[in-house]
């Protein structure tokens, strides 16, 4: 009895094997592949990503990686960060796990977003085994980043769904624009947050489908076959996504460790113990202070 | 050869039998692994009747080649007679050469390790590599460089019908034109005989 499913399972996996032989981009499916590189009605994919990558992604990037920390810069110089009062009582608002998750993230992206850009300037970098490297740290770090996200997404999913404070706070953009401590209309989450945790969630996840695409290159994936989308398509499709989503990530990553590390003074440390300064939350998430006081919890 | 010469690659769909002769010349002659077809034959509008042809193709060594465009290594350089070739040294196996080319040229071996792929192998119009010309080195990562010997890159060369044309693009065009313009002359319709091996008279 043992022997016949073990036999049944071998079938499966040779299958399998036998399936993944059978290549998506170059065997019959090489002529589709050709046929819809700019065929009427095909997706005119092959020619917009060679205008894309030949022309815009790289000095898109370069006015990210330099704009964003220049702009944070001239904030700093002109606005300065916001001190709070370190002497009053503090809020607990990270939980362990909470701050564990974070961490992995964290750990996570340190480790995608320089090896991804050295990957976007690989010229600059002389291309060869130093790239190399770095591509295979960028496939392993997603790991650590899918084990992070999933949890992530849903602890803080209740608190993320867009709320009239959220509209406030970007009329006001978040109070950064000056140094007076009003308070400012924001929940747990302020909108910034939360538009960065549903690129870091959502995003993150279209990053990982559209990176492991790229990464394997060759697995059969039934549905395109049936909505008539050839293979190179869909990788063509998956870089410019990738390419433009990773746009955005980079710039919401520079915007969250400014706010973090510098833009608020000592802010970094609710991530690490917990605990937020009682005047932060006060005046930056006013909205969930309020509801802390009528709960009784300050 | 002119000097403004331009190689290229062209095969005359009328003349090609598919017999996949090329592909297997390519593979035995560059003792390229299993799973790399730098040449490849393709049929298209198989098995509709009267449209069905077959073509040879590979790296059509483009003019204004879309992989060199977006390679974010900047691996691939064009030869002054236009032969697109890379630099296996410094590509990092991105593929996005593969998702710029309109022909699926570019190739991706399995690098061994969880079968990832590794860095991209393409036709070189059996001219090499940036390495050493003729080297050991350029053979093992390159394959054959039949240019510098001066002979025609091994796919054309065996070609049985002669459909797989190389060479200067305006030289290729001539032979092509002669090639459309002489349909239907000179056949012969009467079985060759006396008159044609030793004249009319006696």
């Amino acid at each position: 009895m043992k022997s016949k499913y073990i036999i049944i399972a071998l079938l499966a996996l040779s299958s399998l094997a036998f399936g993944a032989s059978e290549s998506v981009v170059w065997s019959d499916n090489l002529i589709d592949n050709i046929l819809g590189y700019d065929k009427k009605g095909s997706l005119h994919l092959g020619q917009y990503f060679t205008i894309l990558q030949s022309t815009y992604f790289k000095p898109l990037f370069l006015g990210v990686l330099f704009g964003v920390p220049a702009v944070f810069l001239l904030h700093y110089m002109v606005i300065g960060p916001m001190i709070f009062s370190h002497d009053r009582k503090k809020i607990y608002v990270f939980t362990l796990f909470h701050r564990v998750i974070h961490a992995i993230a964290g750990v996570s992206f340190i480790l995608l977003i320089p090896t991804g850009l050295i990957m976007m300037f690989a010229s600059t970098f002389g291309g060869g085994e130093f790239v190399r490297v770095c591509k295979e740290i960028h496939a392993i770090s997603t790991l650590l980043f899918i084990v992070s996200i999933v949890p992530m997404f849903f602890m803080w999913l209740r608190w993320m769904f867009i709320h009239l404070d959220d509209i406030k706070w970007l009329m006001i953009v978040g109070g950064y624009l000056n140094k007076d401590k009003k308070p400012v209309p924001a929940g747990r989450f302020n909108a910034g947050q939360k538009t960065w945790y549903w690129l870091a969630t959502l995003g993150g996840f279209i990053m990982i489908g559209t990176g492991a695409a790229m990464y394997f290159q060759d697995i059969r994936l039934d549905i395109l076959a049936s909505n008539h989308i050839s293979q190179i398509d869909f990788l063509r499709a998956s870089a410019i996504v990738h390419n433009a989503l990773g746009l955005a990530v980079v710039a919401l990553f520079f915007t969250h460790v400014y706010m973090a590390v510098f833009a608020i003074k000592g802010a970094i440390h609710s991530m690490i113990d917990g605990h937020k300064e009682e005047e932060e939350v006060e005046i930056l998430h006013s909205s969930y202070y309020r509801e802390l006081k009528e709960k009784g919890e300050v | 050869m002119s000097e403004n010469a331009r190689l290229k690659f062209y095969c005359d769909e009328h003349r090609c039998i598919s017999c996949d002769g090329c592909s297997v010349a390519c593979a035995e002659a560059h003792e390229l692994p299993a799973g790399i077809n730098r040449r490849k034959v393709i049929t298209m509008n198989e098995g509709i009747l009267g449209l069905e042809y077959s073509l040879s193709i590979a790296c059509m060594h483009c003019t204004d080649a879309p992989c060199e465009q977006v390679c974010p290594t900047d691996c691939f350089y064009i030869r002054e007679d236009g032969i697109v070739l890379h630099d296996k040294e410094k590509c990092i196996g991105c593929a996005y050469c593969l998702y710029a080319c309109p022909f699926g040229a570019p190739q991706f071996p399995s690098d061994g390790a969880f079968g990832i792929k590794g860095v991209m192998d393409k036709c070189t119009m059996c001219a090499g590599g940036p390495e050493e010309t003729n080297s050991h080195k350029e053979r093992e990562m390159y394959g054959q460089n039949r240019i510098s010997e001066g002979k025609v890159p091994v796919c054309a060369a065996m070609c049985s019908t002669k459909a797989l044309l190389v060479g200067d693009s305006a030289e290729i065009s001539d032979i092509y034109r002669e090639r459309v313009l002489s349909v239907g002359h000179g056949v012969k319709t009467q079985p060759y005989g006396w008159s044609t091996a030793y004249g009319s008279k006696i």
